[in-house]
């Protein structure tokens, strides 16, 4: 007992030499990460995006061979359905994204501020030396890697197996599509992050991330004209980029800017939620 | 001495619920100082305050002569009632993880940590997961990342309270030795705890103070003579007792100036009187005994102790 508590008095003080804020926000970074390899999710959230990126293009060239063995169809049918062009598949790959994907994104991400905060722990952590914006930071971090690695390994892989069956597109366009829809992603994710902050509950969280990435993204398809701009309509951006059929890039640049603003500004409102919340209850 | 810390004024309502009203007390370098009160009485709102996780509805903590900024979450080491971990981690981990949040280097935080559970008891368990862990060893994992950075405040609430005897038994020596080390402020509401762990105590009761200093001191101040009396069980001896207290507790009542008593209760066969003089009383009850022949089995003269002060503190 002794000799442990010398070397506690030897090792534990700071000796004025305390790590800086950054370094502790990386130190929270490498928890989530670590957490999120503990549970699986930095190897099943990716399989999932790998599996519906290959699905894609996969089930559209054997489309044809399905129909034909599922025999419904009358004898002597004719199955000629026209091969779609490479660039729509990878479209289609990413509204797959929009709907399973971000699903499974949610869900993996959707008690990250509540859960730690019910169970307690947060008022452990929060106690320590470390602001809440670089709680959320890590946080969010976090769920950019996870997002950004599925998103590019499943729609790398879709790219791939598209070449292979239906037909090249040209990686440039691969490239900017993914980066735009990596940026909506990414808006979901925050607006995950703000909801987990502010509800108690991870459904009700999860929901109204749902709720809400679908009213951004009907009014932004709704109104192109007035909400062009807004974070709502990268999809469709995204889209338009696969099939090289980019139209307005000006609108794209505004709307790329919007997201990022959109993001800090949730960032900072989690954080203040955070701090606020979690001292008046 | 200095004053650690300085609570004047504090209030916390939640609604209509005034948990915390108005309480000033303040904290010496070096003491331990325990938070005692029945549940309910606000020690955990009070702590969380302190901790700097709830904000109070009014008044003001002063740590160092300083109001709270950033820096003062660097002197605070804190323990919640029920602490909850990371269960995915293992306890090595945690202490591990816990001093780098609290500004020490890699390497610093794993030394550190090796010592640390080592201490507290945990070197068997460090390498398994925290949610395999027993109340006991989670309330000692509690400990060992409240210190991590050598905090000149230790804020515990409740430590023991949900233990087993043994575990509460090993927490307490715990705090033996970290008392010598640190600053104690920890609540509990077994007056026992405080008794054999404090140099001082805060007695609370529905949001308020109501009884602080050194435990020697309010122990000297409020130490009253007693006499305890015991009888036969045979109806005369009970029914003259019924009547000797009756008779007690009317002069009691009328504040007669000349009365020996302060208190009287009765027991089954017996009874005990708080007594302003005691040789005045044990002659007017010895003679009484005597008069009515009454069965004495045990007469005995002593002191009120603090359980009799705690008590009369918090259910008045
Ligand atoms: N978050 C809260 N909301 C409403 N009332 C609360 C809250 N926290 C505590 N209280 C009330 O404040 C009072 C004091 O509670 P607490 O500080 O936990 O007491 P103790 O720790 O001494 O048992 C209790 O009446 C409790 O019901
Ligand atoms: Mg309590």
């Amino acid at each position: 007992m002794n000799d442990s508590a010398k070397t506690l008095n030897v090792h534990g003080r700071f000796e004025g030499r305390a790590t800086t804020g950054w370094v502790r926000y990386v130190v929270m970074v490498q928890k989530e990460v670590l957490e999120l390899a503990r549970s699986y999710k930095l190897l099943w959230v990716p399989l999932v995006f790998i599996l519906l990126g290959m699905m894609q293009p996969v089930s559209t060239y054997y489309m044809p061979v399905i129909l034909e063995r599922a025999g419904s169809l009358p004898e002597g049918t004719v199955i000629d359905i026209p091969m779609p062009q490479g660039a729509e598949v990878l479209a289609q790959t990413l509204q797959q994204f929009g709907t399973l994907g971000v699903l499974v994104l949610v869900l993996a991400f959707m008690g990250t501020v509540s859960g730690e905060r019910m169970s307690g722990v947060a008022a452990i952590i929060m106690v320590k030396p470390i602001s809440p914006l670089a709680y959320i930071g890590s946080k969010w971090t976090a769920m950019l890697l996870l997002t950004w690695g599925s998103l590019t390994a499943g729609y790398l892989g879709s790219w791939y197996y598209t070449g292979l069956l239906i037909g090249e597109v040209p990686l440039i366009d691969v490239c900017r599509s993914l980066f735009v829809y990596g940026l909506w992603l990414s808006m979901v994710m925050v607006i995950a992050l703000l909801l987990s902050t502010w509800l108690r509950s991870p459904a009700a969280a999860a929901f109204a991330t749902f709720g809400g990435a679908l009213v951004l993204t009907l009014l932004a398809h709704l109104f192109p004209a007035f909400l062009g701009w807004t974070p709502g309509s990268l999809s469709g951006y995204a889209y338009q980029l696969a099939a090289s059929s980019m139209e307005d890039s000006k609108m794209l640049g505004y709307a790329v800017a919007s997201t990022l603003v959109g993001a800090g500004v949730c960032i900072s409102l989690s954080a203040a939620l955070l701090s606020k919340s979690s001292t008046d209850e | 001495m200095t004053t650690l810390l300085q609570v004047m004024g504090l209030s916390k309502s939640f609604g209509a619920v005034n948990a915390v009203n108005g309480i000033h007390f303040s904290i010496t370098e070096g003491h331990c100082a325990a938070l005692l009160g029945p549940n309910g009485a606000g020690k955990t709102t009070t702590i969380r305050m302190i901790a700097g996780l709830l904000r109070q509805t009014a008044g003001q903590l002063i740590f160092e002569g300083k109001e709270p900024g950033g820096k003062h979450r660097e002197l605070i080491g804190y323990l919640p009632q029920t602490p909850s971990f990371y269960n995915w981690m293992t306890g090595l981990e945690f202490v591990v993880y816990a001093g780098r949040l609290s500004g020490l280097s890699s390497a610093a935080a794993r030394k550190n940590a090796l010592a640390l559970v080592e201490r507290v008891g945990l070197a068997g368990a460090a390498k398994r997961r925290i949610g395999s862990y027993s109340g006991g060893m989670k309330q000692r994992l509690g400990l060992a990342q409240a210190l991590t950075h050598q905090p000149k405040l230790l804020i515990l609430d409740e430590p023991v309270s949900a233990l087993d005897p043994l575990g509460r038994r090993e927490v307490l020596e715990l705090l033996h030795e970290l008392k010598q080390e640190t600053t104690i402020l920890f609540s509990t509401h077994v007056l026992h705890d405080a008794e054999e762990l404090c140099d001082d105590v805060i007695i609370m009761r529905s949001g308020q103070v109501a009884l602080q200093g050194p435990l020697e001191e309010i122990r000297r101040k409020h130490r009253k003579l007693t006499m305890e009396l015991q009888i036969e069980n045979d109806a005369a001896s009970r029914e003259w007792l019924s009547s000797y207290i009756h008779n007690v507790q009317q002069e009691i009542d009328s504040s007669n100036l000349s009365c020996l008593f302060e208190a009287a209760e009765q027991h089954q066969v017996g009874a005990r009187f708080t007594v302003k003089d005691s040789d005045a009383a044990r002659r007017h009850l010895v003679e009484a005994l005597a008069r009515h022949q009454v069965k004495v089995t045990k007469l005995e003269l002593g002191h009120s102790s603090l359980e009799d002060l705690f008590m009369e503190v918090v259910s008045t």
